[in-house]
């Protein structure tokens, strides 16, 4: 039983459609991320939910209530914005306060409620601090423990990370996850990076120009791109073209990769042209084969833990990501003739 | 040894050079302030102190400023109930006027600032329109509209409201209604200065925890543009207790005020010590009420730091 649903919710501005006809289901306890580049409509969908824009025609439903079109100080959601919004004028606790004030619950109850909530941020002793006084990672965690004190149904995360550097990104987004999981809260989150979204979702919703793409765990998105924004946006791919020599029956197709043929899953007729993506981590190099594909390896770069050989093939490059333990970056010269190999299984297709 | 002798002369070289740099930086900013400096040092603060001086002096009905010292030009002042009854006057005169511009500011400048594009500047030109007009003309035109058969009196007596004119004119009211026309332009720019800092995201962060609109407007909105509300209040405050024009013509010699005051010691009676002593009274009176007005602010509100 889905917690929160997006049934057909569409928005416009100025005739543009920014959300077209969106559809999703987030079941409770659940955390959803919304991936995709800028202008895409995620921060448009989350400002719907959240009650912030109207929406133009379909519904959004919590735990079994219609709640489009109550205004947002009545939906019961948290958020924690981009760029904090802590009141200024307010101490820390004041600011997780807030919202327990407006909600008539006693004194005492307050108290107790507001440090829990700042010991959960790990942020006792800052009660009396004011936001100017806290560092950017410190008022993201003050915004947090604002937005779960008064226990909304769903928690609205609009990139909350964007703002604060590397290293505490990475720590703040594992914090994140941890009191999520913790409290078991529903949560939607707003990213346009594509590593913060693998690493933390349950689930993620990948949107280009106002449409959900696909909507998958974070393994499957990454394996297996339904569309081509999919496999493009996630990761690295490379891009080539084979032609289908012979088809069989069941979908399956001999392809050669410029000789280099494979037996694999597609849908071609003999002498089709077709597209396919390759990760660059799924493509081996050998300098001494029976098969492959025969490239130049025309630049190399050490990256730590791998290296990336840009591999030249007739008007083509291919980027392979190969681990420095399986193979030596020294026993590859640049400008050498290598074999490249990969798993037909790895290919992804493309739907013309 | 002779090596690092000739470093320390060079470090010393360099040390000297790089002073040099930052005293020249330094030269630079002050030649920028130079023409400001300058003007308000001669026309400004020079005058203030021989004012301020003169204050001190006896009267001499020949010379105008006699040559021995004095305290009594305060004393007459401060022992006088005429006088501090126009100082009274003044101020209350001056804490009206302000307290009316920030009621009627707040909600033009309010609603100018969710206001997008041309039609804001529009705006904004019509609330400024009132500085366009010779203070002169302006509380003329007042004087068309309040005197006893003016259009205000006539159509209430049409209407049938009432019998005779009421005094409108000549009246405390008059003055606080024709500064409250000048002033508050100034008023609506400041806090519309205040009202577009104020981070959208954290109205809705108000929303979002549950605060209606009206909740949202006291406990956050307001609280955020108190600094605006005090730099115009500050403004308009200053140049409602010092202004002459507006009392002169709307008031008349029934409302006087301590700019009036100075001006009939100057350059009626050529009292000039007691016309300083009174001058200086005031800016006393005009700086203490902003001092304990900014204290009042600021104490209610640490969080924000009041410009």
């Amino acid at each position: 039983m889905s917690y929160l649903c997006l049934e057909n919710v569409m928005k416009t501005f100025n005739k543009t459609e920014v959300v077209k006809k969106m559809n999703l289901e987030i079941k409770k306890g659940e955390l959803v991320s919304f991936l995709g580049p800028s202008g895409c409509g995620k921060t448009t969908t989350l400002n719907m939910i959240a009650g912030f824009l109207d929406v133009d025609g379909g519904s959004i439903v919590v735990d079994g209530k219609p709640v489009h079109l109550l205004p947002p100080n009545k939906r019961e959601m948290g958020m924690v914005f981009q760029n904090y919004a802590l009141f200024p004028h307010m101490t820390v606790f004041d600011n997780v306060a807030y919202g327990l004030k407006l909600r008539k619950v006693q004194k005492n109850e307050i108290n107790q409620r507001v440090l829990e909530a700042l010991e959960m941020v790990r942020l006792s002793g800052y009660e009396k601090r004011y936001p100017k006084e806290l560092s950017g990672g410190q008022q993201q965690r003050v915004s947090l423990a604002r937005a779960l004190v008064i226990k909304p149904k769903v928690l609205l995360l609009d990139e909350p990370l964007s703002n604060l550097d590397a290293k505490l990104r990475q720590e703040m987004r594992e914090e994140i996850v941890e009191i999520q999981k913790k409290v078991g809260i529903t949560t939607i989150f707003v990213t346009h990076d594509q590593e913060e979204a693998l690493a933390i979702s349950d689930r993620i919703a990948v949107m280009y120009e106002g449409r959900i793409e696909q909507v998958d765990t974070p393994v499957a998105i990454y394996n297996q791109p339904q569309t081509d924004f999919v496999s493009r946006f996630i990761g690295e791919v490379n891009q080539i073209q084979g032609h289908v020599v012979e088809s069989y029956s069941g979908n399956q197709c001999k392809v050669s990769f410029n000789g280099y043929q494979q037996v694999l899953t597609c849908n071609g007729k003999n002498d089709d042209l077709v597209d396919f993506y390759l990760r660059p981590e799924k493509i081996q190099i050998y300098q001494e084969q029976s098969e492959g594909l025969r490239v130049r390896v025309e630049r190399k770069m050490f990256l730590g833990a791998k290296t990336r050989y840009i591999l030249q093939l007739k008007n083509q490059q291919l980027i392979a990501d190969i681990s420095n333990t399986v193979l030596n970056p020294d026993q590859i010269l640049e400008g050498q003739d290598v074999l490249a190999v990969w798993n037909p299984e790895e290919l992804l297709a493309t739907k013309k | 040894m002779q090596a690092e002798l000739e470093m320390n002369q060079e470090q010393e070289i360099q040390f000297k050079q790089m002073k040099k740099k930052k005293s020249k930086k330094r030269l630079d900013s002050w030649l920028l302030l130079l023409p400001a400096l300058s003007i308000f040092i001669f026309f400004f603060l020079l005058p203030l102190v021989f004012l301020f001086i003169t204050s001190f002096k006896t009267f001499d009905a020949a010379t105008g400023i006699g040559h021995d010292w004095t305290l009594q030009n305060y004393a007459k002042f401060i022992t006088d109930q005429f006088y501090l009854g126009v100082l009274w006057r003044t101020v209350k005169i001056a804490l009206i006027t302000t307290l009316a511009a920030v009621i009627i500011s707040y909600p033009v400048a309010y609603q100018i600032t969710k206001i997008r594009g041309r039609m804001k500047n529009y705006l904004t030109l019509l609330v400024l329109s009132p500085l366009l007009i010779s203070m002169v003309i302006r509380c003329y035109g007042w004087v068309i509209l309040l005197s006893n058969n003016g259009v205000v009196n006539n159509a209430l007596m049409k209407m049938g409201l009432i019998d005779k004119p009421l005094t409108l004119l000549y009246t405390e009211f008059s003055v606080v209604v024709g500064m409250v026309h000048v002033l508050f332009p100034y008023m609506v720019l400041s806090i519309m200065g205040s009202l577009e800092r104020i981070d959208p995201s954290v109205i809705r962060a108000s929303q979002n925890l549950g605060a209606g609109p009206i909740r949202t407007f006291f406990s956050v909105v307001l609280p955020l543009t108190l600094p605006g509300i005090f730099a115009g209040s500050v403004m308009v405050f200053s140049l409602a207790v010092s202004s002459f024009v507006t009392p002169a013509i709307l008031g008349g010699p029934q409302v006087k005020v301590m700019s009036f005051l100075t001006y009939e010691q100057v350059s009626t009676i050529l009292n000039w010590p007691f016309g300083s002593a009174i001058g200086f009274l005031l800016i006393f009176i005009a700086t203490i009420t902003i001092i304990i007005y900014s204290k009042l602010l600021t104490r209610s509100e640490k969080g924000v730091a009041i410009q």
